[in-house]
């Protein structure tokens, strides 16, 4: 009896909001379809795949499908790599976008920041495709432009292909090259939300440029920085597949510096075609990612927990 | 409220997970049964998938074949094109997402033969079947090219029939040539020579070492389905009795070589980013940075015709640097055409696939375009070209049906010292071609250690194209290396099921 008048309130409440509802909605669809959907795909990653069968009917096959990445002999390699080069994009990432933020927001000239700002976005949609080829033109030993400027001056060529100590700078900075103001809009956008009366007071308590910025700007734009911190955590296992693979491509010699787990997996499968394979290396990132992100978000709670992603 | 909330959820995720299998559920069922009493009573429409990129004038052939299939088979077919680029991943997605098609482009290893078939993709052709429905197809392809096809017992393909040979030979400029003193490439040693020789002389003799050309002199060749494209476990070709396998880190010849490499290497012979450029196979050679490029016959002959019209001194030649062996012919996989195993009416498409294999009109069609406009007739078994721009020659994707019996050979007016040279090897090849070894039409199935196998392409990139390319620093080390990476990888497993797969293939034979 009491289920039943609960179940009705339920009931009213859903017709009192059903406007509220309605407009929430599309997005719930959209994640359920797009999100939650496509998930139960992760039953391939323990599936012996054949296409008579698909998804469902293939017969199982344990966790048959994880092994090969630890008979590789790489695993340890390729998800140190992975790692490191997350963190290093993450840190120098941030700090880069934190600082053109800082900058492009300081301008006080209104066209000139518009255009510094749309010029600098321009790398960003330039595909890795190209990035690679240009990169290849930079640094190649015959026609590279370092090289031809090396050569000219009377030092020997470089053989930036031949080096893999050389490749987390040129991956590093290619990363942040293309992506830096993309991911500055955010906290522009947390720093014109700063309120006015802070840079006023402080102002008048007769601090400079400087002091503005360091005691102003970055501790009211902290907890933005904390959940887009904690948001790219969530992909700390997961390496931009584009980049080194247009970057590196199938050079050998630099795959101790610069081989992460999506570049193995699809050197080890694309000539099988294995779907289980590959559905195991993502679900085996995704999984470690998970975790990473629960113990992150554990440690900013620890600190402040209004900070924290949920 | 909030635990309301999360049963909500909980049944609405439920909902959606349901919902998902029963829709897997109900699209994958599979029909491998076919109606040997089939007829072509009702009208169908039937689709074909090929590789490359669809030509402007296509549609128009295609209009024209189809009027003929609509007359003698009450069908018609239509085509759709997965591009160079993007094959490689894309096929398998048809068949994973069961798209609706009839026939589709297939070739051993790089065609995806074997994978599809491991995969269960592609209809069992019985004899009985190609009999029924393609009888002019039995009537003229050999034995010897089903025998090639079969997997298991089982043929999958409707294979080509022509002597292609697989041999790649070298484009070099006659004008270096001389001017190091060199008139012949015929072995290992004047290939080598020639390759010093222009480093020497400033130039880059390649893009990359050439490693086929070395084994190929010692009678070795690649196995099909074997890891790295083939490359990692060799057999001896040359020699019918020989049955073993020749695992390269066990072959004394792999270390040989990579010396030699490392040797040619630091000279200069090619450029140092090898691993690392996109640039394509002719590239260097067209554009002066290469006094040379290996590739097979035909290509060479291509963008060597090319070369010298755009740079008349150069006067690009052809030479082939395993002169003394004696050559194989293609395996007749190498191009074929399969039935998707959920398609609708494969017993029309057999009976199509039989007039586009033996009705010479079809043939012609597919092969040059329309009779007229872009080619005309020069006797019954020439052809020559009116405008190659909007249809090509041979160059639709219709190699899977190709058939010596009637293809028409080109007829050239200006023959040049090129062609000339060209025939002259095509001519002593013939006269030369190897006797059948076992192996020849093995294919190894990974299926059963698919784990190993995934691990050694995994383990395998790091050392082993620095190594064929002579880049590393230390030989010995790197061999090493790669040595106890693949002994960890399991390769001794896949060498293992190979030589299981091998003895049973002989066996059956």
């Amino acid at each position: 009896m009491k289920e039943q008048t609960k179940f009705r309130r339920f009931l009213k409440k859903l017709y009192k909001y059903r406007v509220y509802l309605l407009m929430l909605a599309p997005a719930v669809i959209y994640t359920l379809v797009f999100a939650y959907y496509p998930m139960t795909g992760v039953v391939m990653a323990f599936k012996k795949y054949n296409y008579q069968g698909g998804i469902w009917g293939s017969p199982w096959n344990g966790i048959e499908n994880f092994k090969f990445f630890f008979k590789s002999g790489q695993a340890a390699l390729v998800i140190r790599n992975t790692v490191l080069y997350n963190i290093l994009f993450i840190v120098v990432g941030t700090a880069t976008q934190i600082a053109v933020a800082v900058f492009l927001t300081e301008i006080r000239n209104k066209r000139f920041r518009k255009v510094s700002q749309s010029m600098m976005f321009l790398p960003y949609f330039i595909s890795w495709v190209i990035v690679g080829v240009m990169a290849f033109n930079i640094f190649s030993s015959d026609y590279g432009f370092i090289n031809r400027i090396l050569v000219s001056m009377g030092f020997e060529k470089f053989a930036f292909y031949k080096e893999p100590a050389a490749w987390p700078f040129i991956l590093l900075f290619f990363n942040i090259w293309k992506g830096v103001v993309y991911g500055s809009v955010m906290y522009m956008a947390a720093i014109m939300g700063v309120d006015t009366s802070i840079y006023e007071a402080a102002a008048i308590d007769g601090a400079n440029v400087f002091q503005r910025i360091f005691k102003v700007t970055i501790p009211s734009i902290m907890p933005t920085v904390i959940i887009l911190f904690l948001m790219s955590i969530g992909g700390i296992f997961k390496g931009n597949f584009d980049m080194f693979y247009n970057l590196v491509g199938s050079n050998g010699l630099l795959y101790n510096a610069t081989d992460v787990i999506d570049t193995l997996a699809f050197r080890a499968l694309i000539s099988s075609n294995d779907f289980g394979m590959s559905a195991a290396i993502g679900l085996f990132q995704s999984v470690l990612c998970f975790i990473t992100v629960l113990l992150a978000n554990k440690l900013v709670s620890l600190y402040d927990k209004d900070y924290t992603l949920f | 409220m909030k635990k309301r909330m999360k049963k909500l959820v909980s049944l609405l995720l439920a909902t959606a997970m349901t919902t998902g299998v029963l829709t897997a559920c109900g699209g994958s069922a599979s029909n491998t049964d076919v109606d040997l009493k089939a007829t072509t009573d009702e009208y169908v429409e039937l689709k074909m998938y090929l590789l490359g990129d669809r030509t402007p004038d296509f549609d128009e052939v295609y209009g024209k074949i189809n009027e003929i299939l609509k007359e003698k088979l009450n069908c018609t077919i239509s085509v759709d094109f997965l591009s160079w680029g993007e094959h490689d991943t894309k096929y398998s997605l048809l068949f994973s997402s069961e798209e609706e098609f009839d026939l589709i482009f297939t070739a051993s290893s790089w065609g995806h033969y074997e994978q599809t078939v491991a995969l269960g993709g592609f209809q069992p052709l019985s004899e009985e079947f190609i009999q029924t429905f393609a009888p002019d197809i039995w009537d003229v392809v050999p034995a010897m090219a089903w025998d090639q096809a079969k997997i298991n017992g089982n043929i999958y393909m409707v294979p080509n029939y022509q002597n292609e040979f697989g041999q790649d030979v070298i484009a070099a400029r006659s004008d270096i040539m001389e001017k190091v003193g060199i008139t012949q490439i015929t072995n290992w040693e004047e290939l080598k020579a020639f390759y010093l020789a222009c480093a020497e002389n400033g130039i880059y003799a390649s893009q990359g070492g050439p490693w086929y050309q070395y084994f190929q002199n010692e009678g070795l060749t690649t196995t099909g389905g074997a890891p790295k494209g083939g490359e990692l476990v060799l057999f001896n070709t040359q020699d019918a009795s020989d049955l073993d396998f020749y695992y390269l880190l066990d072959w004394p010849g792999f270390t040989d070589y990579c010396k030699q490499m490392k040797e040619l290497a630091d000279a200069g012979c090619w450029s140092p980013d090898v691993l690392s450029s996109t640039d394509e196979r002719q590239t260097g050679l067209l554009t002066g940075k290469t006094a040379g490029m290996i590739w097979n016959l035909g290509s060479c002959k291509n963008f060597a015709k090319q070369a010298n019209a755009e740079n008349p001194d150069w006067n690009v030649t052809l030479c082939d640097p395993v002169a003394s062996q004696p050559k194989k012919v293609n395996s007749y996989i190498n191009n074929g055409v399969a039935i998707n195993i959920n398609s609708e009416h494969k017993e029309r498409a057999m009976m199509v696939l039989n007039e586009f294999y033996t009705n010479p009109e079809v043939f012609d069609l597919a092969m040059l375009g329309i009779e007229g406009k872009h080619w005309e007739a020069v006797g019954d078994d020439q052809y020559k070209v009116i405008d190659e721009s909007n249809f090509g020659v041979d160059s639709n994707c219709n190699w899977g049906w190709t058939n010596c019996e009637i293809k028409r050979t080109e007829y050239i007016e200006d023959r040049t010292a090129l062609d000339d040279t060209h025939d002259a090897m095509i001519d002593t090849w013939n006269n030369n071609v190897k006797a059948e070894h076992p192996y020849d039409s093995f294919n190894f199935d990974s299926t059963a250690v698919s784990t190993q196998f995934a691990a050694v392409e995994a383990a395998i990139g790091t050392y082993y194209d620095p190594l064929v390319s002579g880049l590393v620093d230390d030989v010995d080390a790197s061999i090493e290396e790669l040595r106890a990476a693949l002994e960890s990888a399991g390769i001794r497993d896949v060498i293992a099921e190979m030589e299981k797969q091998a003895a049973e293939h002989v066996k059956n034979k």
